[in-house]
């Protein structure tokens, strides 16, 4: 048999160009347009720009200007930390304690999981009906069990923020669950048999075992979920729509939505679309610089 | 050899990529041409597949009948339809319009006949019924000329109407009749209204039924017609402080007046407009400002209690009587250049709209809504509600279009969003109008 062929490295090119051609066309080409319509005159998806806006550089500084804006990206920062501190951090505390037990662990994997099958549009659909005002299940929880007299508006000033983040929450434990879960797998036994033997007890264990052994499994989620945390959108959008309640919910995602196919400012949208890119970027790097992983 | 299918592999992969790339039909145009040039009919007794799409959505009142006639309409011709219907709201217009901008546009469009079809209008994406009935002279012949509406972009009609609407005030009678309201009548007056609204709030409902936040179009029109009249309520104004942006200021501050005064439902700015007809339906709500397609609903869903519900006149304020309405035809079906240009669906797409806007069809569609047909529809076994509808448009007195179509659907967005904040004071009834006005 010729092994010509593993040597020649050819082919491998061959086969590696339709994802680049795939890629060129519907990410990097659109991606570089984008850049150039954030600097143009757009006033509808699809029509002829009307020239350069002037300023140039208009739809920026718009941005700052824009109090809805800001709102969109206070509110995509607080989705960015609590990302990282619930999913992640619940995602890793139920992956340790599934690890630990013997009896029910898919099960567990199973159920944690599930909700990541379910489209985000149906959760926002069921979570609607959760926080509904008048008869929804929170509310007629609430007044069964413990008495409240009143309905609570969930999409209030007041309870907006808790009613956005919960379900988005809810929604990407399972997935960073499994990932952890699969690192955890990976850890050979006889590390935690000889910390036992050295007298270390569950807890030092988890500090001095665990964590160590999972560092760059835990760097990989943390990055993962930085960025997906700038690009979210359809679970807040079927809650929330337009920035429910008096324009507080806005998410840079759900913004850029508004403007581009609600409002037809199609310019100004392109440019929100390439300042989640620019951050999506900055962040990926500093997470990257932050969470450094490790050979072992 | 193995380099060979290695390439040939790739290839595949690359054209399976953009296979689906094109918008353009099976039949390649030049075979069209071909067919045209010599004469033959477009192989008529071929079966087409026609895309449509309408607002008759699911939870349309007329979604059953609509059903109905395109069965009919594909038993008696063998076409086949593809409907991409959905109900009409600000992004399902946003949608219609970007799937034109993008060259994906159905062949046949029910939508609405104003100044939100400038856009595909202007760019010729759709054809006027002057140049089908060139060459198809008995299309639309079954409607009142005078009752075709002319575009607002170039005076041309284009739309062939379907059934027209009314809006009007949806009452629950029982809540009424708890907290010792009497039904109103043709002369109700704002004043007399602001009384019940308390009456009604003092027995511990709610006395309007709006959601803010989603759907305050209704109210705003009404207001800014309570300040006006029928003569004037289409006037535009050029700035929040001329006669006319002085009367939709007006309006406005009616509207916030119902709001301080606790009238209205008490998440009216978090609310979806489907929560606050619940409280209407569920007898927890008086009054709602809704159009002809809501009787729909109450029938679909309150038809163990329909007797409860019954149509009567938005009250009335100085120049505007009680029994000066809302309405006239806002909905037509188009014909999109892509389809009249294709021989084979222009056909299709013709037979379709003339069975769809037929007196038969229609017939089954309207209740008591205004139509264009001359002979009049015939609608027949109206129930409880539709009587109360049917009565309540044979004692109006004057009849307009909404005043908002005349914005473009970016402008209405942007008032509509700031209605929220004129009634809690975040920005000023002038701001919110030069706002609007500014976008055009």
């Amino acid at each position: 048999m010729n092994s010509a062929i593993y040597r020649d490295k050819k082919p491998l090119l061959l086969f590696l160009l339709p994802a680049f051609v795939f890629l060129t066309f519907f990410l990097y080409y659109p991606f570089i347009q984008n850049i150039f319509n954030s600097f143009m005159n757009i006033s509808g998806l699809g029509t002829a720009s009307k020239g350069m806006i002037d300023p140039w550089y208009g739809n920026y500084v718009k941005m700052y200007e824009d109090p809805n804006m800001m709102t969109a990206f206070k509110n995509t920062m607080i989705l960015t930390v609590c990302t990282i501190v619930i999913q992640v951090g619940f995602a890793l505390v139920l992956a340790l304690l599934v690890d630990r037990i013997k009896k029910g662990a898919k099960l567990f994997r199973t159920v944690y999981f599930f909700p990541i099958v379910i489209s985000a549009t149906a959760l926002g659909l069921m979570f609607n009906l959760v926080f509904l005002y008048k008869g929804g299940m929170l509310n007629q929880f609430l007044q069964k069990v413990f008495g409240v007299a009143e309905n609570i508006d969930w999409k209030s000033e007041e309870h907006f923020l808790l009613t956005m983040l919960t379900p988005v929450m809810w929604q990407y434990i399972g997935f960073y669950f499994v990932v952890l879960v699969t690192g955890l797998s990976s850890i050979p036994v006889e590390m935690y048999e000889a910390a036992q033997l050295d007298g270390a007890n569950s807890m030092q264990r988890i500090r001095y075992v665990t964590l160590p052994l999972l560092r760059n499994v835990i760097s990989t989620c943390l990055i993962l979920a930085i960025t997906g945390a700038l690009k979210v959108f359809d679970l807040p959008w079927v809650m929330m729509g337009s920035g429910i309640p008096m324009d507080r919910s806005w998410l840079m995602g759900t913004y850029m939505y508004n403007q581009a196919f609600l409002r037809g400012d199609v310019d100004y949208s392109s440019a929100i679309a390439v300042m989640i890119v620019v951050l999506g970027v900055v962040f990926a790097k500093l997470a990257n610089t932050l969470f450094k992983q490790k050979d072992y | 050899m193995k380099k060979i299918i290695a390439i040939l592999l790739v290839l595949t992969m690359v054209l399976a990529v953009f296979s689906g790339c094109t918008g353009q039909s099976e039949q390649p145009a030049s075979d069209v041409k071909v067919s045209e040039e010599e004469g033959k009919p477009a192989e008529q007794a071929k079966p087409v597949e026609i895309t449509v799409v309408t607002s008759y959505g699911g939870d349309d009142g007329n979604r059953g009948n609509y059903e109905n006639a395109i069965a009919g309409f594909e038993d008696a011709t063998g076409n086949k339809v593809l409907d991409a219907s959905a109900t009409a709201n600000e992004d399902w217009k946003a949608k219609v319009m970007t799937d034109f901008e993008t060259g994906t546009e159905p062949d046949v469009l029910f939508y609405f006949l104003g100044a939100d079809a400038n856009s595909i209008i202007e760019a010729d994406k759709v054809v006027s019924l002057e140049e089908i009935r060139a060459e198809y002279p008995d299309y639309a012949s079954n409607m009142k000329e005078d009752l075709l509406v002319p575009s607002p972009a170039d005076g041309n009609v284009y739309g062939v109407p379907s059934s027209g609407f009314w809006e009007s005030l949806f009452v629950n009678t029982k809540v009424l009749e708890a907290a010792g309201v009497k039904v109103p009548d043709g002369d109700y007056t704002w004043d007399q209204f602001l009384a019940d609204c308390q009456k009604i709030n003092d027995a511990g409902y709610t006395p309007v039924a709006v959601s803010l936040q989603e759907v305050p179009h209704y109210w705003f029109e009404f207001s800014v017609y309570n300040n006006g009249n029928v003569s004037n309520h289409l006037d535009m104004p050029t700035s929040a402080v001329d006669a006319t942006g002085e009367k939709w200021a007006a309006g406005f501050e009616d509207l916030k007046q119902l709001y301080d005064l606790g009238y209205l439902p008490e998440n009216t700015l978090t609310a979806t407009d489907a929560e606050t007809v619940q409280l209407v339906a569920d007898g927890e709500a008086a009054f709602l400002i809704d159009g002809s397609w809501k009787v729909g609903y109450f029938v679909e869903n309150c038809s163990d209690h329909l007797g409860d519900f019954a149509l009567r006149y938005v009250p009335g304020k100085d120049e505007r009587k009680a029994t000066d309405i809302i309405g006239g035809i806002s909905m037509g079906y188009y014909i999109t250049r892509q389809a009249w240009e294709d021989s084979e669906k222009r056909d299709a797409a013709i037979e379709f709209i003339s069975h769809m806007t037929s007196d038969e069809v229609l017939s089954t569609f309207v209740t008591t809504e205004v139509t264009a047909l001359k002979n009049g529809a015939s609608p027949a076994g109206l129930n409880e509600l539709q009587q109360s509808a049917a009565e309540m448009t044979g004692g109006v007195t004057g009849i307009v279009a909404p005043v908002q179509d005349k914005l473009s659907s970016e402008a209405r967005a942007d008032l509509f969003s700031n209605v929220k904040n004129i009634v809690t004071g975040k920005i000023t009834i002038a701001e919110a109008i030069e706002s609007a006005l500014s976008i055009g």
